[in-house]
Formats: structure tokens, C-alpha cells, sequence
């Protein structure tokens, strides 16, 4: 599904340049669930920026489901984005001023569902992840738990074929971590391919692979059993 | 999409509460005096529309040249409107029209006077004046007809059925009613409540007969595909070709021009009139709506760390910049439209009042298609240009930034926000420098020596014998002791209105016309007045011993070119008759108070006296004094009712314009600092609300309060303080060119700069010092606990 090579990026301000990423290859195959690992300043986030679509790379290839995306207009990426890829971000990044019922709502918006398919979608969703009593609440109404929960059911309300996770735990107490990682594995199991940035060895092992990176590089990667 | 774009704007007016009503209610005031000003805009331009014939319409207008100077008059000769209807073609009517007259009209025991006008007959049908009984063509069929307005004839008979009766005029001749028309609106240039046949003025006034005598109005109705400039070729040198003395060069000037433009300079040229404050107030109307959609980008912008979360999430959703771009438009949009609504309510609740300021009688009718569509296009306008900037910028911001929480680069942000500010207080400092300069330019002109001593100077029109009586009625009213004289002229004081370019002297180049104003006066007038001799003697008591006399004004004796010119003649009429000057009296300003004296020749004579005037004793108590002056003119003079004027308060009449231009400065400058502080308050709570950790880490280090409140308020007061920078050499411009428009005009002096700066930086400084305060005396625990 992904199949990156020799990517890099590079920041660079008036007197520093930073390498985030060096060259970096890799391979995500779908249906995998992937965590990444590394120190601070490793290129984690960068990497998942790009893989989202969010961030451009300076050079090298991004094949995304066979067709090299790298040199996407900002039109483009946005259009794969918003049907392909699902996100679920450590600080939830709900919009205050929406409920959760029309936060979960907001991707099948700018997909063009229509409003009856939209209702009927995104309350699925929210039985799914078990905050439908909640669907006329605003975020700053809920727990950390619960805003997360309501995160992940917008991420994944479009049927994203993959599902970019930043530190999704982060955040959490460890019991809202763990359901957070256990709706994360079902979905995997449903067939979402997902990779995961997380500092967490404990989230990390809910994975099936392990990616560890150092200087924009990957250094290590551990098969899960 | 819409309505979660709506759900979104609704939900962050409601929760930011301050701020949307700082945002709101400032562009509705901005909307508001925007439109109250078009509104103005609109009557001007639309002056003389009630015409539906207005394209067809002319006056004469008669230019005269002396000594290289142009002058423009609308004085025009008596046979000239039936010879040039007769002669020159594309002319299809023409009609003489007097200057305005007041008569008393007169029906069992109500006496009132009522302003009008002797035309002739076609001048009804010319202007399409609206019968609401009797018609254009039958109205003046017998010669002492009257046509009368609705308000006119409801005065005297309480309806408008009153064809066939009659009123007596002047306590002599009864005019019978022949016509009633509608009311004419406000915004056209006739004030008439009568018209009557022009036949009845003509009477006994040879005068009307002359070529060489400019004293009527002459107005021209064009056949509709007349040839204008054929006509006024052939109208150029008409007058000539009746009278080869005459120098008065005759044109048409279309009515479409009379309100905007009717002002010539001195080469003849045409130049703008009423139209340089159109476009002054429009363009004031545009800068207070900027002014005020710069608050809207201002605050959109510093409060846009509170946005940029949303904008992230929308963009890692799919969201393009283009839609964002389009939802912060809409969203401005939808702001300006609410403040539209509330611009709705001000405009009703403050038109009463601007209407009596600019007096006139606006109304906005939000079903006329011309307001409605004015209305949307200020909303649109304003949505567009207060939520264009914002959209670009918040729409740039970079997800991957703003959902990691990342501080945001406020600097293109910043300095647009600054030079912002510094833009809406240059306006506001240039608004206030220039209403300082207009309203000191007024002052100095009503308080220019007038050469005569114009308080407790009252005049009053004459009428049945009060000319014949008029030693009695002297005498009666200097008996009071209340009265300390008075006296007779041809004109009022203020407006002298016959000049001739006939005088010839000694040492004068026969071919060069000079004009001179004259005035008929009889012997106390200077006196009464006030005014004073600076050679030789006043007119004796008895009129006739000088007969042959005149007294000149200072102007005029230095034209004579010598240093004493008591004794020295001038002649009129190709010699045929000479005056001897006896007495030289200083300057005294009429017509035009910017400019200096023009010549003048005063002659001891009341057969053409007008006007009687009267000077009341220095401590005289006003009402007591004329109500004893209007007993003893009625006594002397029954059966006419005594209406008076203050020359003081006439005077005061003669600014009109440039007290409106003033006091419309005055409050355009009010409002301009009013909605440029509303964004500043905005702005300053929001700058605070991010230093609250700074606050409280420097006061935890030991920072007083007050330091941190001048902390706080010197970023801004620094702004206003470039803005001034900005502002002087802008207005002292402006206001320098607007001076030198008038003759007699102020110096610009240094304080007023400083003045209107301290004014913009004490403002500033209340409004953005209630904030620092409130920023800085916070418990450090509270702002620090906060972050």
C-alpha cells in the first residue's frame, strides 16, 4: 500500500538546516498495523506528516496504492486525503464549536455523502465506539477518553484505507489508552492498514512491526509475534 | 456544507461574545454613517429630478468682463426671452422669472406674507408644475391670476378647493386663485408657495424694456434634440445685436448642472460647486467603512490562534484552501450582514437627527430597490473586504503546525495589523486636525471686522406707506429710547445687488470698464450702521441738497488714484451725470465675507429704498425692543403684519454650507476615533489575554502595576504616535488647499497639530491603559495557573 524510498526532508531556517528525514525507505503493506519508534527530533512525526498527505517531501518517491504522490498539488493530496486516510492525533483536535455527532460528521461533508447516508453513517460510527449517548455534546463536555473515542470514529467514518495514529495514547489514562489501542486492533482486524507514531512500548506492541528510527532514519525493525 | 459553516460562525459569535459585538456593532456604525451619508449623497444627486423635463431645461446665463476679471450672473434682460424664443432656433419656451418676492396675502383677518415668484405663463408648463386644480394652459388667463401651492392654500382656506376666490395682495389688488399645485419637494431649486402672472411686474417698469439692464431670470426649455452649443453660439453675441454698448455675454446652462456645479471662476470657466462635497462626503462614507472593516481584520486575525485549530483539522480532512478561503468569506459575510440589520436600527434612531443637521428630509426605505441594492452592496463590499485578508491568512496556516500546537508565526500578521491600526488613527488624526482648521476658519470669518457693527441691527422689508412715513416712524421709534436710529436702502446691508460698469473719473481709461456696486441710501444710514468716515463728511439731512453727492468706499478712492478725493467727480451715462464725491467711508465687507471690499458708490437717495433697518440702543433688552419697533411700524403703517430680521443671525445664515461641512467633519471625526478605539479596545484585550504568562512571571520577578499597565499600552500608543507623523503633513495638505479657496482664511498654527495628536494619544490611551490594567493587576498565581 505504501512503498517509500530515499525519502528526505529537510528543515531549514535562516541559520539552521535540520535533516528530518535521510533517505529513508520503507514498505507498508496493507492490512498491517505498524508501529513507529524513536527519540524526540527523530523524524517520526515527519514521516507521518508525509504519509498523510499533509507535508511534502524535498526528494524521493511516495507510491501510495501504486501511484507516486510525491509531486501532489496541494488539490490533489487534499482529494486522496480525505477518502483514503483517517487520523487520530495525541491532543484529539476536535473543533470546539461542533458537537461530536457533527465533528464525526465533518469528513463525509467535504466527501460529498449526503445528508441522509451522512446521518445514518456517522451514528453507526458512534454505537461503534460507544459514545452515541453523547452524539449532542460538545468536546469540552467530555473526558480525555471520550473526546479521543469520538476521534477515532471520525477518522474512521469515511472507511479510510489507512489510519495515521500520533501518539493516539498519549494523552490517556492507561485503561482509555488500552480501549483506544483495542478499537485501533479492531479495526486492523477489519482491514485498515495502520501505522502509528508512539513513544509507548506497551501501545507499540499491538502492532505487527516495529519501526525504529534515529536522524531521519530507520535503524531498526522488529517483527512482532 | 453552508450550514455547518453557519453552525460554526453562529457557535464562536455566541461564545466569544465581546468580540463579536466589538466586531458587529462597530461595522454597523461604520455601515450606518456610511449610508446616512449616501443617503445625503443620493438627494444631492438626484436634486432637481422631481423634473421629468429637467434634460430640456436651461437658465441664462449672463457673463459680464471687467478689467480681465469674468463675472457670471443669472441677471438676465427683460426682451430677451421673447427674442431669443423668436430668433433662435431650438428654443421651444422661454419664460422671465423675478428673483423672489414677498407679499402680503390677505383674507379676512389673516395677514401673512408668503415667499413667490411673477413668471410667465409657458414657465408652468415648462417645469410640468402638478395641478391639483386648474391647468398650465388656463391658469394665467387673466391678469391678475394666482397660483398658489396645497400649503399655501390650506393656510388661508383649510383645503385645496379653493379655485375662483380670491386674495387680497398688499392691501391694494385682489388675485384670484386660478390654480393650485402639489408642494414642490425639498431637493429642487425653486422656494415658492405663489406664482403669478410676470405681466403684473412688468408694469410701469420701463426698465424691462432695455437691453443694457440685467434684472430678471430668464429660463429656456430646448426643443429635445436642440443643438447646445448652436444655440449658445448664436446666444453669445445676441445681446450685442440688439445693443451695441452692452457687454453681457448670454448662455444656457442646463439644470442637470445647478445643484452640482453653478460656480465660475474669474476666467468665466465653469467649475465644480456642490459636487466637491459629494465627493468629499462619499469618499469620508468609504473611509469610515474601512475603517471600521479594519477592526473586523484586526481582531480576526489576532484572535487567530483560537481559529487555527479548526483550519487544521479542516485541512487534514480534506478541507482545500480554496474552501477555507470561502467559509472565513462567508463567514464575514454573514458579520456583516447582522451588522447591516443593526446599521438598519441606528439609521433609524439617528436619521431624525442627521436630518436636521444636514436639513433635509432623508428617509431610507428599505423596499426602494435603489436603497436595497445600495444596502447589499455595503454588506458585500464589507463582508468582502473585512474577510478577505483574514480568509487568505487563515486559510495559509500550515495543519502540520497548528495541530502539533506549535507557536504560529504572527509576522506578515503582525506588521499588516499594525500598519492597520496606523492607517484607522492617521484617518481619525487627519479627521480631527481638519475639523479643528474648519471650525476655526469659520470662527475667523464670523468674527472679521465687518467695517459695521452688525449686533442689534435688525431690518424689515418695506411695505404699503412705511416709505412715505417713514420720518414718522423714525422719529415714533428714537422716541422709545430703545431705538438709536434708523434708516432706509435700496438693499440689505449684506448683499448689495446692483452694480454697473458705467462710471467714468479723471485719470480713467474710458475703455475699461470698472464695475461698482451702488446702493441707494437715505441720510442716517451710516450711521446706523456703525459705519465710519474716514474723509470728508455723511449726507445731509435733506435729501435733496444732495442729490449730486456721493460717498465712496476705500476701494473705490484708491481707484481714483489720488490721496484726497473729497471734491472730486465722477460721471455716468457718457457725462450726462456727475457726482461729486463728498465723503469717503472705510471698508465695510458685503456679498462674499472671504473676500475684500469690492468698489462702492452710495447715493443719498430713497426712491429705490427696500429695506428699512433699525439699530436698537446698546443695552436695549431684544424682545422688548421689538416688540415696541413692530407696534410703532404698525401704527404707522396698518394693516400690514411686521416680520423682522437680525442682520447678526442672517450673517450666521451666510455659512451655512461650510458650518455643515464642519460640523459633518466634526462628527465623521467623532465616529472614526469612536470605531478605530473599538478595534483598539478589542485588539488590546486580546494582546493582553496573550501576555497573561508574561504578566505573570514579570510580576512574580517584582514588576509594579503600573509598570506592567505602561508596558502593556506603549506598543499602541506607539502606533498612534507614527499615525500622527503620518497624519500632519497629510491634513496640514489638504486643509492648506481647502484655504486657499477663500480670500480671507487663518494661518494653520502648530498647536492644532499637537492638539489633535494629544487628543488621538489621550483616546488611545483610555481605551487600551482599561485593559493593561485589568491584565496587569491579576493575581501572577491565576495567569501563570492559566497556562
Amino acid at each position: 500500500m505504501i512503498k517509500i524510498t530515499n525519502l528526505e526532508k529537510i528543515y531549514r531556517t535562516e541559520e539552521v538546516e535540520t535533516v528530518a528525514l535521510n533517505k529513508l525507505s520503507l514498505e507498508v503493506k496493507e492490512g498491517e498495523f505498524v508501529a513507529v519508534m524513536g527519540p524526540s527530533g527523530c523524524g517520526k512525526s515527519t514521516l507521518l506528516n508525509i504519509l498523510g498527505l499533509l507535508d511534502d517531501p524535498d526528494a524521493g518517491s511516495f507510491v501510495f496504492n501504486g501511484i507516486e504522490v510525491a509531486k501532489f498539488n496541494e488539490r490533489k493530496r487534499a482529494d486522496l486525503r480525505k477518502h483514503n486516510i483517517g487520523f487520530v492525533f495525541q491532543s484529539f483536535n476536535l473543533i470546539d464549536e461542533l458537537t461530536v455527532f457533527e465533528n464525526v460528521e465533518l469528513p463525509l461533508i467535504y466527501t460529498g455523502v449526503k445528508s441522509s447516508d451522512r446521518k445514518k453513517r456517522v451514528e453507526e460510527v458512534l454505537d461503534k465506539v460507544q459514545i452515541m449517548h453523547r452524539r449532542n455534546h460538545y468536546p469540552q463536555q467530555l473526558s480525555g477518553g471520550q473526546q479521543q473515542r469520538v476521534a477515532v470514529a471520525r477518522a474512521v467514518v469515511n472507511n479510510p484505507k489507512l489510519i495515521l495514529a500520533d501518539e493516539p495514547t498519549g494523552n490517556l489514562d492507561s485503561s482509555n489508552g488500552n480501549e483506544v489501542m483495542q478499537m485501533l486492533t479492531d479495526l486492523n482486524e477489519q482491514g485498515t492498514t495502520i501505522v502509528m507514531v508512539t513513544h509507548s512500548e506497551h501501545d507499540s506492541r499491538y502492532s505487527h512491526r516495529i519501526i525504529r528510527m534515529l536522524d531521519g532514519q530507520t535503524v531498526l525493525e522488529n517483527i512482532m509475534v | 456544507m453552508i450550514k455547518n459553516y453557519f453552525k460554526v460562525t453562529f457557535r464562536n459569535l455566541w461564545k466569544k461574545k465581546t468580540y463579536s459585538f466589538l466586531n458587529i456593532f462597530g461595522l454597523a456604525v461604520g455601515i450606518a454613517c456610511a449610508a446616512l451619508i449616501f443617503l445625503w449623497v443620493e438627494n444631492e444627486l438626484n436634486f432637481n429630478h422631481y423634473f421629468s423635463n429637467r434634460d430640456n431645461l436651461y437658465i441664462v446665463k449672463d457673463q459680464q468682463t471687467y478689467d480681465g476679471t469674468t463675472f457670471t450672473f443669472d441677471a438676465t434682460p427683460g426682451p430677451l426671452a421673447q427674442g431669443i424664443k423668436a430668433e433662435i432656433p431650438g428654443i421651444k419656451n422661454t419664460a422671465r422669472c423675478t428673483w423672489g418676492d414677498q407679499l402680503l396675502f390677505s383674507i379676512g383677518d389673516k395677514n401673512i406674507y408668503d415667499q413667490g415668484n411673477y413668471v410667465d405663463a409657458p414657465f408652468l408648463s415648462m417645469f410640468q408644475l402638478q395641478f391639483i386644480a386648474g391647468n398650465a394652459s388656463t391658469a394665467f388667463g387673466q391678469l391678475n391670476s394666482l397660483v398658489v401651492n396645497e400649503t399655501m392654500a390650506k393656510k388661508f382656506f383649510g383645503t385645496t378647493d379653493v379655485l375662483g376666490k380670491t386674495l387680497k395682495v398688499n392691501n391694494r389688488q385682489d388675485y384670484i386663485i386660478t390654480g393650485v399645485i402639489k408642494d414642490l419637494p425639498k431637493n429642487v431649486s425653486f422656494r415658492f408657495s405663489w406664482l403669478a402672472p410676470f405681466k403684473i411686474y412688468e408694469e410701469n417698469k420701463a426698465w424691462l424694456k432695455e437691453w443694457g439692464n440685467n434684472g430678471i431670470i430668464t429660463y429656456v426649455e430646448t426643443e429635445p434634440k436642440a443643438n447646445i452649443t448652436a444655440i449658445n453660439k448664436k446666444l453669445h453675441g445676441y445681446i450685442q445685436t440688439k445693443s451695441e454698448e452692452a457687454i453681457a455675454k448670454m448662455s444656457i446652462y442646463p439644470m442637470n448642472r445647478w445643484r452640482l456645479w453653478n460656480n465660475f471662476d474669474t476666467n468665466g470657466n465653469e467649475k465644480e460647486g456642490n459636487l466637491k462635497h459629494v465627493n468629499l462626503f462619499s469618499l469620508i462614507a468609504w473611509i469610515i467603512l474601512i475603517i471600521a472593516c479594519i477592526n473586523f481584520m484586526n481582531l480576526a486575525t489576532a484572535r487567530s490562534e483560537q481559529r487555527a485549530r479548526e483550519v487544521g483539522v479542516r485541512k487534514v480532512l480534506g478541507a482545500v484552501k480554496r474552501k477555507l478561503i470561502g467559509q472565513f468569506i462567508a463567514e464575514a459575510l454573514f458579520m456583516s450582514l447582522l451588522a447591516t440589520l443593526c446599521a438598519l436600527v441606528i439609521i433609524t434612531l439617528t436619521l431624525p437627527a442627521f436630518n436636521s443637521l444636514v436639513e433635509k428630509q432623508l428617509s431610507l426605505n428599505i423596499f426602494q430597490p435603489s436603497h436595497i441594492s445600495a444596502l447589499l452592496i455595503i454588506t458585500i463590499l464589507c463582508g468582502l473586504i473585512a474577510g478577505s485578508y483574514p480568509a487568505f491568512y487563515l486559510s495559509s496556516f500550515n495543519p502540520v503546525w497548528v495541530l502539533k500546537g506549535l507557536k504560529l508565526k504572527s509576522g506578515s500578521a503582525g506588521v499588516i495589523r499594525k500598519g492597520l491600526v496606523i492607517l484607522q488613527f492617521s484617518v481619525s488624526v487627519i479627521l480631527i486636525i481638519s475639523t479643528i482648521i474648519i471650525y476655526r476658519q469659520i470662527q475667523h470669518v464670523k468674527n472679521r471686522d465687518l467695517g459695521y457693527n452688525k449686533q442689534g441691527l435688525i431690518y424689515t422689508y418695506l411695505n404699503g406707506n412705511m416709505k412715505n412715513n417713514f420720518p414718522v416712524i423714525k422719529n415714533d421709534l428714537i422716541q422709545t429710547g430703545i431705538v438709536q436710529n434708523a434708516c432706509l436702502s435700496t438693499n440689505r446691508v449684506l448683499e448689495l445687488g446692483s452694480n454697473t460698469g458705467d462710471f467714468q473719473w479723471e485719470g480713467k481709461d474710458p475703455n475699461k470698464q470698472v464695475l461698482i456696486t451702488i446702493v441707494g441710501v437715505s441720510p442716517e444710514y451710516i450711521s446706523t450702521m456703525g459705519m465710519q468716515l474716514v474723509q470728508g463728511r455723511d449726507f445731509n439731512k435733506d435729501i435733496k441738497s444732495d442729490s449730486n453727492n456721493i460717498i465712496i468706499n476705500e476701494t473705490l478712492a484708491r481707484m481714483l488714484g489720488k490721496s484726497d478725493v473729497v471734491g472730486s467727480l465722477v460721471t455716468r451715462n457718457n457725462g450726462m451725470e456727475k457726482y461729486t464725491i463728498v465723503g469717503v467711508i472705510k471698508n465695510f465687507i458685503y456679498n462674499s465675507m472671504y473676500s475684500p471690499a469690492a468698489p462702492l458708490i452710495m447715493y443719498s437717495d430713497t426712491s429705490g429704498a427696500n429695506v428699512l433697518s433699525v439699530r436698537f440702543t446698546q443695552n436695549a433688552d431684544i424682545k422688548t425692543a421689538l416688540a415696541k419697533t413692530e407696534s410703532i411700524i404698525k401704527k404707522d403703517n396698518p394693516g400690514y403684519p411686521v416680520e423682522f430680521s437680525f442682520v447678526d443671525a442672517e450673517f450666521n445664515q451666510l455659512f451655512k454650507t461650510e458650518s455643515l461641512i464642519g460640523k459633518l467633519a466634526g462628527v465623521f471625526a467623532t465616529l472614526a476615533i469612536f470605531i478605530s478605539c473599538l478595534g483598539l479596545f478589542g485588539l488590546s484585550a486580546y494582546l493582553a489575554e496573550k501576555r497573561t504568562k508574561e504578566i505573570g512571571i514579570r510580576k512574580v520577578l517584582g514588576a509594579s502595576a503600573s509598570g506592567l499597565a505602561g508596558l502593556l499600552s506603549k506598543d499602541f500608543i506607539r502606533l498612534v504616535i507614527i499615525s500622527c507623523v503620518i497624519a500632519f503633513p497629510i491634513s496640514w495638505w489638504i486643509m492648506h488647499n481647502w484655504l486657499q479657496g477663500f480670500e480671507y482664511h487663518i494661518r494653520i498654527s502648530w498647536w492644532i497639530f499637537l492638539m489633535a495628536g494629544l487628543m488621538a494619544c489621550v483616546i488611545a490611551l483610555i481605551t487600551v491603559s482599561f485593559q493593561a490594567i485589568k491584565t496587569a493587576v491579576v493575581n501572577p498565581v491565576e495567569s501563570l495557573r492559566a497556562e
